[in-house]
């Protein structure tokens, strides 16, 4: 093992939560491990959960990339009428894992609290189903929902993108492709914790080997599922990897939250910075000791309840207005 | 990632449920957090509210760490600890969870420490600490009317352990975990309760080199030898003391790789007279004890049974005492 780098202490809470769920949170994922992450995915959102937030979800099959099909679930209010804002979600999990239900406890409160219509969307999953699949399906589902905005009871107006981690990412590269092709105009996007450069290089990717949560090794093991063996040379898009964009001008306003103990931080530092740069809306926080996910593990602490805090006060002024 | 993470509070309940909680509340001790971080835990873990009343005031949190004002969800249960200034509890209907003593417990080991880190009439972990300066430590010996040039010892008992009599103790967080330090002024501590580790005797000021000393004598005790003084350690205990647990040396490793039946052997071999009379005792035969003998020189990387060999096996064998089995496992450093 190398001398490790200094790097910023958990948050005391988080760390009680990592102390105490040691057994069950082993800092470096590899491939092997796959089959149990998609097991083990726990279904946050079910169809009991819902019907106690009041709200209803029905599920749509939808043409992916290439045509073939794939599933989106659209939720609002019961007692939904008329158009109210769009939430277009897309879920994390390295690439590899999860479902369109994945981390959707995040988005859920801006349904109930916006009258918000939400889509999110399973898209097809790394390796089997490696770059461009994932971020191509994403795309196709977003297509769909503008299309089909009016008839799900949403102003396509006020539609943003959000997504958790790997979601996050092909959240941005959704919003960069919509750009790029002219497709539909969104009104912000929300970027949680997202997995953006492929490149293995910054400082925190570095700090973070062996400790914490989804450490460098998980990350490498997810960008290696994702782009074979063109994981950081020059054959990767920037769609599949945004960090690697050199032009954001044009983008939607963006939110952008990350903890300060995980590998993620520097290339979210730098994207806002990046868009900040290119003459676009962001908005970046920072959280100090804060390990990946941390609002969706241990969402009982004072800085998950910050986090999420100044999250949805973002969605607020965007979707209130 | 946060999809393999089930939450804290929908764990089974079956394993390693005691562990889960000792760690998380020891983190948050160990790393000072406040009250409402110990009353998050303690409900997150217990699963309902957790509250605390602190001379006067009261202060309540949810499951979801939200702080509670209304009216009780539950009655306070029976798991309360009523200490001269605070109180803490759980609120629940119906019957106590399995854990909800242990979760009460250990909030009550954290409140008490907060307590006395924020008193005005600081407990003795200021005493014991040595990242205090003598100015300091001498200042709180001097308002508890403790002479500087004093002899104390400190005796370190588990952080659950009761108080002893009305000598001055404090909860204080080690590397070991939560460990009770007690202040024994010229012999007025009697009959502490085991295991306990004495410290060495030393000027009040100098209580921090004490403390250490007792918590590595703790560290050494087991069922046939309940009280340890580090006095008896003689020089081993400077040995003790420069030890980086967090570090372990390559003999404390190899040790710590050995199946209990080698390592039985090992030690007859390093205790007995002969080859021979170590047969005799491990009830083996001769040849079989002198192959071991050999593969066990080969797997050291010395004699156990030479002069330095037995030292080193002698030093090892206490060090590996002062680590946790899984660092002590953990492949070395090159």
């Amino acid at each position: 093992m190398p001398a490790s780098l200094p790097r910023p202490p958990f948050d005391p809470e988080l760390e009680a939560v990592l102390a105490a769920l040691a057994d069950q949170i082993p800092p470096t994922l590899t491939a092997d491990m796959i089959p149990d992450m998609r097991m083990s995915s726990p279904a946050e959102v079910t169809d009991e959960t819902l019907e106690a937030d009041g709200l209803t979800r029905h599920d749509v099959t939808i043409p992916g990339y290439l045509g073939d099909e794939i599933t989106v679930s659209v939720i609002a209010r019961e007692d939904h009428r008329g158009l109210g804002p769009g939430v277009y979600h897309t879920h994390g999990g390295g690439m590899v894992a999860g479902n369109r239900f994945s981390g959707l406890s995040q988005a859920l409160p801006w349904v109930v609290e916006h009258d918000a219509v939400l889509v999110t969307v399973d898209y097809r999953l790394a390796p089997e189903h490696p770059d461009p699949y994932p971020v191509e399906d994403c795309y196709a589902g977003l297509l769909w929902t503008v299309e089909h905005a009016r008839d799900l009871g949403m102003d396509p107006d006020r539609l943003i993108i959000a997504g958790q981690s790997a979601g996050g990412g092909i959240a941005a590269g959704v919003t960069l492709l919509a750009r790029d092709r002219r497709g539909p105009r969104l009104a912000g996007q929300v970027l949680i914790y997202p997995m953006l450069d492929d490149r293995d290089r910054t400082v925190s990717v570095a700090q973070f080997e062996g400790v914490g949560v989804w450490d460098r090794g998980s990350n490498r093991m997810g960008w290696t599922a994702l782009l074979g063996e063109r994981r950081g040379t020059d054959d990767v898009s920037i769609y599949a990897a945004p960090a690697r964009a050199t032009d954001l001008t044009g983008l939607p306003p963006a939110f952008i939250d990350c903890g300060s103990a995980e590998v993620f931080r520097d290339e979210d530092v730098a994207y806002a910075t990046a868009l900040w740069h290119a003459g676009v809306q962001a908005e970046l926080h920072i959280w100090p000791g804060g390990f990946h996910g941390f609002d969706l593990t241990a969402p009982h602490t004072a800085l998950a309840h910050a986090m999420t805090a100044a999250r949805n006060a973002w969605v607020a002024r965007t979707l209130g207005s | 990632m946060h999809q393999l993470v089930g939450r804290l509070n929908s764990l089974d309940p079956q394993a390693g449920e005691t562990l889960r909680i000792v760690s998380y509340f020891d983190v948050l001790i160990t790393r000072g957090a406040g009250l409402d971080g110990l009353l998050r835990g303690a409900a997150v873990l217990s699963g309902t509210v957790a509250g605390a009343q602190i001379r006067g005031r009261v202060t309540r949190r949810d499951p979801d760490g939200h702080p509670v004002t209304g009216h009780a969800a539950g009655r306070r249960h029976g798991s309360r600890r009523s200490h001269a200034d605070w109180v803490v509890w759980l609120e629940r209907d119906g019957e106590p969870g399995p854990d909800d003593e242990m979760i009460v417990e250990r909030l009550a080991l954290g409140v008490e420490l907060l307590d006395a880190r924020r008193s005005p009439e600081r407990g003795i972990d200021a005493v014991v600490d040595r990242t205090r300066t003598v100015a300091e430590r001498t200042a709180l010996l001097a308002e508890r009317r403790i002479d500087p040039a004093a002899r104390v010892r400190v005796l370190a008992t588990p952080a659950d352990a009761p108080e002893i009599g009305e000598a001055p103790s404090a909860i204080v967080p080690t590397r070991y975990g939560l460990l009770r330090a007690t202040l024994d002024l010229a012999g007025t501590v009697r009959r502490p309760p085991e295991p306990v580790g004495f410290g060495t005797r030393v000027r009040a000021d100098r209580a921090p080199e004490s403390w250490e000393a007792a918590v590595v004598a703790l560290r050494l005790t087991d069922a046939s030898t309940p009280a340890v003084d580090a006095a008896d350690l003689g020089a081993m205990l400077l040995l003790a003391q420069t030890y980086d647990p967090e570090h372990p040396h390559e003999d404390v490793r190899v040790l710590a790789r050995l199946d209990q039946r080698s390592a039985d052997v090992l030690r007859t071999l390093v205790e007995a007279d002969s080859v021979r009379s170590a047969a005799a005792e491990l009830g083996m035969h001769h040849s079989t004890v002198q192959a071991r003998h050999e593969a066990l020189t080969h797997t050291l990387g010395y004699d156990p049974r030479s002069t330095v060999g037995r030292m080193r096996y002698i030093a090892a064998a206490l060090l590996l005492r002062l680590t946790d089995p899984a660092t002590a496992a953990r492949p070395g450093h090159a």
